[in-house]
């Protein structure tokens, strides 16, 4: 089979192809408001993407991914607020932290590792833990980053918020990233580790009785899973520019959660095809509910309905279809089954 | 009697375990040679799969000792077990179940340390023995349930291991399966120098496989030698065969 042939690499491309689509169709149309949306949407995939590096190869719910999202964003915000704001936009910060510099796509980046090293640094204990003791403490991890971000003042300016980060992203700089995250999923799920660890979430006692670390491999995932939180993060802050710790919490986890639990957690077509329709479903429920208050159909206000909608539809796909619209088979699998079927 | 146990055999010695006030194993020791199918036989809940637990340190040992090849294993420690060349199969299939066939058995060779473009090869020479290769690609959890059985086994030869513990392998497989499964074992000692233990009901089918049987009855040994030996033994005959070989007899 021939390297375009390649199921891994058809995958990539359809993917890749999908995000590329969109990048034209907001060009074309050239309304802001669609490209704003278009570019939450690339975050969301690099968001998405790297939860499923975790929970889709060791079968672990995890609450923490939306803390490692601030981690980035908040150093990120440490190393591009222009020294003249500084002193505004962190009264408190030490005055070891105010020589901090780098580019803001540098710093992006190192909002990455920053968020990477922490997650190496505070999980392997978690690693061992399986079920719902797994999920519990991940939870745990978020509400201990949450609060960390809360009252460490000095570098997050506390609970207030934090403003005066270049407005450097663009729609082509997300979609050139959220392509990066799908290459950098699928090269782990089909590596060597990748398969371990989809071993240890199959089944962890033959996994153990092979001799398979689970810890580690968990470990592992769990890093390359924050630091592409973290990179989704700073993307994501240098795209609004200010935000306070509460745009990390449990509203964000949800609609990440719920993006990978209706596209499917085991796959990466999964992962994005769920922000897409979560995204799409969203925007029009949203449009909807816009409509609905300005023809004043109902006395009050109409609120919440994306919210709601989310949280059946998620219910629906886990009674219908566990395994999410997606379960196992990539879309560059599904495609190669297709051309060999033809070829009889 | 220690004194002749080959350096390079498995032996669990003096082995018991309690789960709970319950004695599932009581000072049962047992020597695996290298090349050798070993039989292991004793009514339902004699403590046999527990046995197996037992050597792969995926039970709690009350007293005892498993040494693989010269190598004391420490407690409770499945995974140097499994590394020292310790393979096992379930009694209730264990796959990993969204893994493809070929992924399924590389997983043994990959937990090892292997590299993948390797580990692929040597799951691939695998399949082909098991003449399972043109199910490679498929899920495992498709697979009727002999071809499971079958891939656990490949499974755990994929991690080229010195000893081979199988739970009832041959279990809900039907004659033809089985007579297949028996002809696969066969070949399997002497090619790989590997050594198996194997649990298994059907005492025609371990006739066939096995030279020496290990009989435990409530957690106890209670005759150990060559099969022929074995079968005439009156506590055996008692506890286990019951009134069918002593017609045989
Ligand atoms: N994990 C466990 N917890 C409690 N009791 C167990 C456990 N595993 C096995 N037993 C008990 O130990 C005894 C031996 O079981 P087992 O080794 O499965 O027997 P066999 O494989 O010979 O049928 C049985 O009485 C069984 O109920
Ligand atoms: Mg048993």
């Amino acid at each position: 089979m021939s390297f375009l042939m390649n199921r891994h690499t058809l995958t990539v491309a359809s993917l890749c192809g999908l995000l590329l689509m969109l990048v034209f169709i907001s060009y074309a149309v050239d309304v802001r408001v669609f490209t704003r949306i278009a570019t939450t949407l690339c975050i969301n995939v690099v968001m998405v993407v790297g939860l499923q590096s975790f929970m889709g190869n060791t079968g672990i719910l995890s609450f923490a991914h939306i803390g490692f999202m601030g981690v980035g964003a908040y150093t990120s915000a440490l190393l591009t607020i222009p020294a003249q704001m500084r002193g505004m936009a962190l009264p408190d910060l030490y005055p070891f932290m105010e020589g901090l510099s780098a580019s803001p796509i540098l710093a992006i980046f190192l909002g990455g590792i920053v968020a990477a090293v922490i997650a190496a640094a505070v999980s392997y204990p978690l690693m061992r833990l399986s079920d719902a003791a797994a999920v519990i403490t991940s939870f745990a991890l978020l509400v201990v980053l949450h609060t960390v971000m809360l009252h460490w003042s000095e570098v997050t300016n506390g609970p207030r918020t934090l403003f005066g980060l270049p407005a450097i992203t663009s729609l082509p700089l997300t979609a050139i990233v959220a392509a990066g995250a799908i290459a950098v999923a699928l090269m782990f799920k089909e590596s060597r580790l990748g398969i371990l660890a989809r071993a240890t979430r199959d089944d962890e006692t033959a996994a153990r009785a092979m001799g398979i670390n689970t810890p580690r491999v968990r470990w592992l995932a769990f890093i390359l899973s924050a630091l592409l939180a973290g990179i989704g993060g700073g993307l994501w802050g240098h795209f609004v520019g200010s935000f306070s710790p509460k745009a990390f919490y449990l509203k964000e986890t949800f609609v990440i959660l719920g993006m990978l639990v209706i596209g499917g957690p085991g796959t990466i077509t999964g992962a994005v095809l769920g922000v897409f329709i979560v995204t799409a479903a969203f925007e029009s429920l949203r449009t909807l509910e816009v409509v609905l208050n300005s023809a004043q159909i109902f006395s009050g206000q109409v609120v919440g309905v994306t919210e709601i909608v989310l949280a059946f539809s998620m219910i629906a796909v886990l009674a219908l279809r566990p395994g999410g619209l997606v379960p196992t088979r990539e879309i560059g699998d599904a495609i190669v089954g297709l051309i060999r079927k033809r070829k009889g | 009697m220690q004194a002749d146990i080959p350096t390079t055999a498995l032996l669990a010695s003096n082995i018991t375990v309690e789960f709970a006030g319950l004695r599932a194993l009581d000072g049962v020791t047992i020597v695996i040679n290298p090349g050798e199918i070993l039989g292991l036989i004793g009514p339902n809940g004699s403590g046999k799969t527990t046995l197996i637990n037992a050597i792969t340190g995926q039970v709690p040992l009350a007293t005892g000792q498993v040494t693989v090849a010269g190598d004391v294993m420490p407690l409770s420690a499945p995974r140097t077990v499994a590394l020292s060349g310790v393979g096992r199969t379930f009694q209730i299939v264990r796959l990993f179940d969204q893994l493809t066939v070929s992924e399924n058995v590389e997983t043994a060779a990959l937990a090892k340390g292997i590299k993948r473009k390797d580990a692929r090869k040597i799951a691939t020479e695998i399949l082909q023995e098991f003449g399972m290769l043109s199910r490679a690609e498929t899920i495992a959890a498709n697979l009727n349930y002999g071809d499971k059985r079958r891939v656990e086994i490949a499974r755990a030869l994929a991690a080229t291991p010195k000893f081979l513990l199988l739970d009832e392998p041959a279990a809900g497989m039907n004659e033809s399966e089985s007579q297949m499964l028996c002809k696969q074992l066969l070949e399997l000692p002497k090619q790989r120098n590997l050594g198996i233990l194997i649990i298994d009901h059907d005492m025609p089918l371990i006739s066939r496989l096995c030279d020496r049987v290990h009989v435990i009855a409530s957690g106890k040994t209670i005759a150990a030698g060559l099969i022929e030996n074995v079968r005439k033994d009156p506590a055996v005959i008692e506890a286990y065969l019951g009134s069918s070989a002593r017609q045989d007899a």
